[in-house]
């Protein structure tokens, strides 16, 4: 028997019975489904995390106080003190960081802003005069606050667009006093709309200038971050060296093991967060791999039943010559073409459910995710299906193979 | 040339302790081209002597040479073919496939054949015309009559033009009618293409057809004569 008539037979006896081919392979398309739609959604969070990572610049390099967190239960010595205005200094004289080419200082937290009866909780960021060249983002209203503002400590404020409206509505904010955590702050500029950048969303953010924040906002006088910028990328590493120097020189540090901060390039962050979500990708796809065990394990069950249902039928066949081979190949093949054409449904829901996931995230949450399609696992996803077609269709179709077509034929 | 060498053919089924004899030392040979009917009682070994016949199954004692060669010397896929290219069966129930065309019905012997593609159609076609149904060939079976079904069947055993025809109680599911017209087929058949054909028949009218009655009973030929 030729391979197309033989496809050709096989296709014939599955559409004879279409509700329950249909219901045979409903399994597999739920878990390629599952695959499908984890690793699309998998793949979005990445690539929104890098472009929101990446929206820093590649040449940013932050320094975060406390030791780097080797595991999660570590995450808690980040709020640490160590990172002081002596060492905002010394990084910041040429000869002992000569590639940095921006010092950023930042200390941020959450505060409850408030303009007459109006009130809103910002993030409120403390930051140098670079602030505004370093995220990419100017006033679309007034004025940035410059370096001389943030050495006088003065008490201005630099709103995001959420802020304003929450805040003052429809009216005129530039120049008012708005109260942050009982503080007056003046307002000099409005942020234009601008979403998420690196971490901050800067629609909802409350710009100040660092040293106000740290005396009158937060009272502390270390730092939450240095974010510095390398002169070009292939200096990165060289920076990342002199900054690690010249802090421990300033903290007393010889062990680089017993280091109180570290040092962290957009590199790292990327790489870091690729594993995290991969490995959270893995998780969910592997449970999503049981229901195509299941689904494997109910084709085998109902090609089973069909078996026995078609008795008659496979000793006709080998009556009019069909070898015991020709019988194996034909049950065979209608489990692979069942699995394959429910990998194939199963890649189709997933991938539609994924990109219907997209358009909830970035049209309802406002988030700049992008709709990605998974074409490694849609491979992985139709092979994987096929190979449970000829695991859990062997023994069904050795059984149909192996019947006498005296038995066969006899079977009422 | 004979083409049916039995000699002392034994068939013993065993299930679990119980043991049935079907065939208890059956001998006869046939010629081509012979037109034999088997009658007997229920029971009395005569479709069993027809499947072993057919390659269906394999006999538990004695010896069946066909075309020359023992059934011994045949391997599992080599039987398929000798049922493929030598052998047509008709059997009682007409074991059509359900949801396929008379057309789809008849072809169903060559896709397990060698016989090239390009010359299916015209065989199909001229076999379902030798059985008077070119009229119904896109009918399904469920639209056709118990006598159309075995015509169908008929074309079916005869579209590879095999050496023999084994038919088991063609007409055991259709009235005295159609009963005549299928044997009528099968004679036309006999003797126009010189066929071999083996037929089991209840009904001594229908059995008037052929030149060779065997008579079993009890596993054993009773009677084996000329008419």
């Amino acid at each position: 028997m030729t391979t197309r008539h033989l496809i050709k037979t096989a296709l014939t006896a599955l559409k004879a019975h279409k509700s329950r081919s249909f219901l045979t392979i409903l399994g597999i398309v739920i878990g390629i489904t599952a695959i499908i739609l984890v690793m699309s959604i998998g793949q979005g969070a990445q690539d929104l995390i890098l472009s929101q990572i990446q929206g820093l610049g590649s040449r940013t390099i932050v320094v975060i106080p406390g030791r780097e967190p080797s595991g999660p239960s570590d995450v808690a010595q980040i709020f640490s003190d160590s990172l002081k205005e002596k060492d905002l200094a010394l990084i910041s004289r040429k000869e002992n960081v000569p590639n940095a080419e921006k010092i950023m200082p930042i200390v941020f937290g959450g505060e409850s802003s408030a303009y007459g009866n109006e009130t809103y909780r910002a993030t409120v960021l403390g930051a140098s005069a670079d602030v505004f060249d370093v995220f990419d983002i100017y006033p679309a209203g007034g004025v940035p606050f410059s370096e001389s503002d943030v050495r006088g400590r003065q008490a201005y404020a630099v709103i995001g667009s959420k802020v304003k409206d929450e805040l003052f509505g429809g009216s005129e904010a530039i120049g008012e006093r708005i109260k942050i955590k009982e503080k007056n702050f003046r307002v000099v500029g409005v942020l234009p709309k601008k979403g998420q950048v690196s971490f901050f969303n800067f629609d909802e953010i409350v710009l100040v200038p660092y040293t106000a924040a740290q005396d009158s906002l937060f009272g502390i006088k270390y730092f939450h971050r240095f974010i510095i910028s390398a002169d070009a990328e292939k200096n990165i590493a060289r920076v990342v060296e002199d900054l690690q120097a010249t802090l421990r020189n300033s903290h007393g540090i010889t062990d680089p093991k017993k280091d109180d901060f570290f040092v962290q390039t957009q590199e790292d962050l990327a790489a870091r967060i690729g594993i995290i979500t991969n490995i959270l990708t893995l998780l969910l796809v592997s449970v999503a791999a049981i229901s195509l065990i299941v689904g494997g394990i109910g084709i085998m069950n109902i090609m089973l039943v069909a078996v026995t249902e078609r008795t008659r039928e496979i000793g006709l066949r080998k009556a009019l010559g069909a070898a015991n081979r020709d019988i194996l190949r034909q049950f065979l093949l209608e489990a692979v073409i069942l699995t394959g054409i429910g990998g194939i449904l199963g890649i189709l829901t997933g991938a539609l459910l994924a990109f219907g996931v997209s358009l909830i995230l970035s049209q309802a949450l406002g988030l700049s995710w992008t709709f990605s399609f998974p074409i490694s696992g849609a491979l992985i996803g139709f092979l994987v299906s096929g190979i449970i077609g000829l695991a859990f269709g062997i023994y069904p179709a050795r059984k149909a193979s192996q019947k006498n077509p005296i038995d066969a034929l006899r079977y009422e | 040339m004979k083409l049916i060498e039995v000699k002392n053919l034994e068939k013993v089924y065993q299930s679990g302790e119980s043991k049935t004899v079907a065939l208890d030392g059956v001998s006869f040979l046939v010629d081509k081209g012979e037109f034999i009917a088997i009658m007997g009682p229920s029971g009395s070994g005569k479709s069993t002597l027809l499947q072993l016949l057919g390659f269906l199954d394999r006999q538990t004692g004695g010896s069946y040479k066909f075309d020359g060669k023992s059934i011994e010397e045949y391997s599992e896929p080599e039987l398929a073919r000798i049922r493929n290219e030598k052998i047509g069966f008709v059997f009682q129930a007409f074991n059509l496939l359900a949801r396929s065309s008379v057309y789809e019905n008849v072809r169903l012997p060559l896709f397990y054949s060698n016989v090239p593609e390009t010359a299916w159609d015209s065989k199909i076609k001229s076999a379902i015309d030798a059985v008077g149904i070119s009229h119904r060939i896109v009918h399904e079976p469920g639209e056709l009559s118990g006598g159309e079904k075995q015509r169908v069947a008929i074309a079916r055993s005869f579209v590879l033009d095999p050496e023999m025809i084994l038919a088991d109680e063609p007409t055991g599911n259709l009235d005295s009618k159609n009963g005549e017209m299928i044997i009528k087929l099968l004679d036309e058949l006999n003797r126009k293409t010189g066929r071999t054909i083996i037929l089991i028949t209840h009904e001594e009218s229908l059995a008037k057809y052929a030149r060779r009655l065997i008579r079993m009973k009890d596993g054993k030929v009773e009677s084996d004569i000329r008419i």
